[in-house]
């Protein structure tokens, strides 16, 4: 189980040496990723979510809150000792071609860390060859066909299988896809989130999954959970349909208005909003972070920084029943909660035709 | 995507097995072209003379007083020089230093240049520093002049001492250029995997970062030999090093200062000899040199 | 194929497509990228074309430039254009007047295909004088208001270099260049890939108001179904270098014809609807060495196979201005 608590980044800004300005990334992130969980990360490009998924594998640092690995404070440890915590965290990469270095065979690619492991752990030899041949099968890929050939000869869909099955190699916990399936054909993208789904169960892994396309994160698994990011905060949680029926934070709101509605077959939402302006990372807003861009500011917007709060007087339809304490979860599924000072569940998303 | 992508099922698996043998596939490439065949074929012969051509002719040449800077003919296809002996005798027994103090060199700086770009780059904050102060201190050494000062107290008389001289002063461009290759591989996305996975740095920079800076350092090795060959012949040529041996830059210098070949026709086939040999060689070796992309990098194959 | 005979729209179609086959030389002889294809672009209309990697939807939108890069190269058909003619005729001069001035063609924007060297505004200048507009004020006047109706900032942008600016702006400025020279025609490759969902829908904004201002016949070519079911009034969905289905948009969505559609719009996953009802395509797209040579090139992936379908191409069956080419499914009553 990962657990994050206030997680902040600042990077030093670009520009010239007299006006660099810092770029905070990541303005405290709170979240729990559940075993054999899956939770799912919106937002534009820019929010810092592919950040997000880049610190949790150990990839970046991250200089304010803490990160909790299976009970332990990687905070706390001296940065060759998170080696083998990151290492629990497996990242799916957007791009499954530079994912894998072209110049060697599948069999290669998947050979090494499974050798490694061999050595570390005595193991008899032919298990790699094992090994790789279930991994493969996990995956869906045929290991005669695939083993021989170089990734250029592979599709898109096959390579990032190859790259999920390398994930699996060291027996991780959590698999990060960071715009997973952005860069595969439409054809091929459910084979993938399917995949990812079933290994929930089959290799007890919780999924981090990343993405601009709210719709894939549909197909992860029923209990999926959704976290909106914008500008590097959290401005609504809960469960993935929740929030995809009853979204609150007019950001929320504006990602559902922006989805293509298919003529014919689906009606728009009556009730969709389009940000006001595009994102501009300089401004600094001195109440709510997305007051400039909001459709629904009003005048108290700009005086306070709304926290992450649940809360009993949203409007009729929103996904907390009634209760007035932050935390408290509905049956079944996580808790609905979202940061604004004046949350409205608005009907954004389209409707099948009647 | 290559064209064994997608063949039908038959022809796939044959052309899989086909591409298993690695020096199958090398060789495949290597001769894919009509010019690089001629390519093979010129160094080749030039590595069979710079092997075999001591053996072939006695150490010390005949000279014939009688018959100096004699046009080509059936006895001498090439002429004679100053002193009566086959221009043709030289030009075989020449070839053995020139290419034997090239190649020791392009060896020196490969192995040199290309360790030290490949752990300063894949540790840039720790190891790199003081690695790239060094090469810096390589790359500002000025090579030709070093080279003429220590002529003055070394005579070079083997190939292999020129040869670890020029390597040793030599490998500062390769490591440079092998440091910002690693840079930038070190940022893609099987690198970062693998960092993940927990493969040690060796096996990183062994297993992913080499291959892919490989085809980058042969055709740099191999443009490297023909830039040695020209340091050393230029050498020769200058006068710059006292000559304890026959070679192609010694030939010239005759040539041009001895025989005043450039202001007549007298000893021109002298003079030639060498250039065009130079010439052949180093054309063979930059068409030859495009090979090593190829064979490398999977993506380009066309077979 | 011969051009099926088509009940309207003959003269409504600003540009024409008849049997239009381009092969690419490879070792194994020429293959044909796109085959036959035959394709109505309907004046004041916007057109769809969906396809997925390997389609051949890329190269049919080059063609309709006569700008196939070999190995490629037209081996059959013609591209009418009103006012210019068969595209596929035109020698090297009228070729390069009309790409411009009749046909606008903006690329994706992710495909850097602005000179990283000038700054836009410089760019804009060079394409003006290019096809012989001198007047450097005025095409610069011309291009800020095309900015300004895209909502960027004119002056900013037009002394930006193309790596200054966002993947969404770079792409308006791709829209930007395509109308400077008022062409009637435009062409859309991939408008949105590698934007996010809210730049996306800004960028299908600008489209839509800017084809029924101008009264454009647009082309839009997209892998992603949801852009062209979005925007577009016909669409075209395309399979290893043929058109299987064409139709009113949201006739083909409503109710498609062909298997591949279908398969399609079942695998897609979607913001609407069950789940559990999503179906994952079997294979994987073809390209163009493992097209089947004969028969239905759907075949290998299809659910309704039948051995008929082996042996022979499905030919167009129309249910009035929606055609679709399977064997299986044209028998199907409604």
């Amino acid at each position: 189980m990962i657990t994050a608590q206030g997680i902040a980044r600042t990077f030093p800004g670009r520009g010239s040496m007299l006006r660099r300005e810092p770029v905070r990334a990541l303005r405290g992130i709170d979240f729990t990723i559940p075993d054999h969980g899956a939770v799912s990360f919106i937002g534009e490009s820019g929010c810092g979510k592919t950040t997000l998924g880049r610190i949790l594998c150990g990839f970046e640092e991250f200089d304010g809150g803490d990160l909790i690995i299976d009970g332990q404070s990687m905070k706390a440890l001296r940065s060759r000792d998170r080696a083998q915590y990151f290492r629990r965290i497996q990242m799916i990469h957007q791009d499954p071609y530079s994912a894998l270095n072209p110049t060697r065979t599948i069999g290669q690619i998947l050979g090494d860390p499974l050798h490694l492991r061999a050595r570390q752990t005595g193991a008899a030899a032919g298990w790699v060859r094992d090994r790789r041949a279930e991994l493969l099968g996990l995956v869906g890929l045929d290991p005669d066909y695939v083993l021989p050939r170089y990734p250029h000869m592979l599709s898109g869909g096959m390579r990032q299988r190859v790259v999920i099955a390398r994930a699996l190699t060291v027996d991780p916990e959590v698999l990060v896809a960071d715009e997973a399936v952005s860069m595969i054909d439409v054809s091929l993208r459910l084979g993938i989130l399917q995949l990812l789904q079933g290994l929930r169960a089959k290799a007890g892994v919780s999924l981090l999954f990343i993405t601009h396309d709210v719709a894939t994160a549909r197909y992860l698994g029923p209990d999926g959970e959704l976290y909106v990011i914008y500008r590097g905060m959290v401005v609504e949680h809960g469960g993935t349909d929740a929030i995809i029926r009853h979204p609150t934070h007019p950001y929320t709101q504006c990602l559902l208005s922006a989805i293509p509605v298919l003529r014919g077959i689906e009606e728009p939402g009556p009730d969709r909003l389009i940000p006001l302006a595009p994102l501009d990372e300089r401004t600094q807003p001195p109440g709510c972070l997305f007051e400039p861009r909001c459709p629904q500011a009003a005048a108290d917007c700009r005086a306070a920084v709304p926290e992450l709060t649940q809360r009993a007087d949203a409007s009729p339809g929103s996904a907390s029943p009634g209760s007035a304490s932050p935390g408290s979860a509905s049956p079944g599924s996580a808790s609905h909660e979202w940061a604004c000072l004046h949350p409205e569940t608005r009907s954004v998303v389209a409707t099948v035709a009647s | 995507m290559s064209v064994t992508a997608s063949l039908p099922p038959e022809q796939l698996q044959k052309a899989v097995t086909r591409s298993r043998t690695v020096s199958a596939t090398r060789w495949r490439i290597l001769v894919r072209t009509p010019g690089r065949v001629i390519s093979l074929v010129i160094v080749t012969g030039f590595v069979l003379m710079a092997i075999t051509g001591p053996y072939l002719y006695p150490k010390n040449l005949p000279i014939n007083a009688n018959d100096i800077y004699a046009p080509p003919s059936w006895a001498h296809p090439l002429g004679t020089d100053f002193e009566g002996t086959d221009v043709l005798a030289l030009i075989v027994t020449g070839a053995r230093y020139v290419l034997l103090a090239a190649f020791i060199a392009a060896i020196v700086t490969l192995v040199i240049g290309t360790a030290a770009g490949l752990i300063a780059g894949y540790y840039p904050r720790s190891t790199g520093r003081p690695i790239m102060r060094v090469t810096d201190f390589i790359l500002a050494i000025p090579g030709l002049p070093l080279l003429m000062v220590l002529a003055t107290i070394w005579s070079f008389g083997s190939p292999q001492q020129m040869g670890l001289v020029l390597g040793i002063t030599g490998w500062g461009g390769i490591a440079r250029a092998v440091r910002a290759q690693t840079l930038s591989l070190r940022e893609r996305g099987f690198v970062e995997a693998a960092r993940g996975l927990g493969l040690p740095g060796r096996r990183i920079i062994g297993t992913e970062i080499l291959p892919n800076v490989a085809p980058y350092v042969s055709m740099n090795l191999i443009m490297q030999v023909t830039g040695f060959i020209y340091i050393e012949v230029g050498l020769f040529f200058l006068g710059v090093v006292k000559y304890s041996s026959s070679n192609w830059g010694v030939m010239l210098n005759n040539a041009v200062f001895q025989a005043d070949a450039l202001t007549n026709t007298r000893a021109l086939s002298y003079l030639l000899s060498p250039l065009i040999c130079i010439l052949l060689l180093t054309i063979a070796l930059v068409t030859l040199a495009n090979v090593g992309d190829e064979i490398f990098n999977p993506r380009l194959r066309k077979i | 194929m011969a051009a099926p005979v088509k009940p309207e729209t003959a003269t409504g179609a600003a540009v024409r497509v008849r049997d239009l086959t381009v092969a690419f030389r490879t070792q194994e002889g020429p293959l044909p990228a796109v085959s036959h294809v035959n394709l109505d672009l309907v004046r004041g209309q916007i057109t769809g074309l969906v396809g997925e990697s390997g389609s051949g939807k890329s190269t049919l939108a080059l063609a309709l430039l006569n700008a196939v890069p070999a190995p490629g190269q037209v081996v059959e058909g013609a591209v009418e254009i009103d006012g210019v003619g068969d595209v596929l005729a035109l020698r090297r001069g009228a070729l390069r007047k009309m790409r411009g001035a009749d046909i606008g063609y903006v690329f994706q924007a992710s495909q850097n295909s602005l000179n990283p060297l000038k700054r836009v505004g410089k760019l804009l200048l060079d394409l003006g004088r290019s096809h012989g507009l001198r007047d450097g004020r005025a095409l610069i006047q011309q291009s800020k208001a095309l900015l300004a109706d895209m909502g960027l900032d004119a002056t900013r942008v037009l002394s930006s270099y193309q790596h200054e600016l966002s993947g969404g702006m770079r792409q308006r400025v791709g829209i930007v260049f395509a109308l400077l020279l008022n062409a009637h025609v435009l062409i859309l490759d991939e408008p949105t890939t590698a934007l996010d969902m809210l730049s996306q829908a800004q960028v299908l904004e600008i489209i839509r108001r800017i084809h029924a201002e101008r009264h454009l016949t647009t082309l839009i070519i997209s892998h992603d179904m949801s852009v062209i079911g979005d925007l577009a009034d016909r669409m075209a969905v395309m399979y290893a270098g043929r058109v299987v289905e064409e139709g009113p948009t949201a006739s083909v969505l409503a109710c498609p014809r062909h298997p591949y559609t279908r398969a399609l719009l079942a695998a897609m996953p979607r913001i609407t609807g069950d789940t559990a009802g999503a179906r994952a395509l079997p294979g994987r797209p073809p390209d163009l060495m493992s097209i089947p040579r004969r028969g239905c090139v759907f075949e290998p992936r299809c659910p309704l196979a039948t051995p008929a379908c082996l042996d022979d191409e499905p030919p167009d069956t129309y249910t009035g201005d929606h055609r679709f080419a399977c064997f299986v499914t044209a028998g199907e009553t409604q």
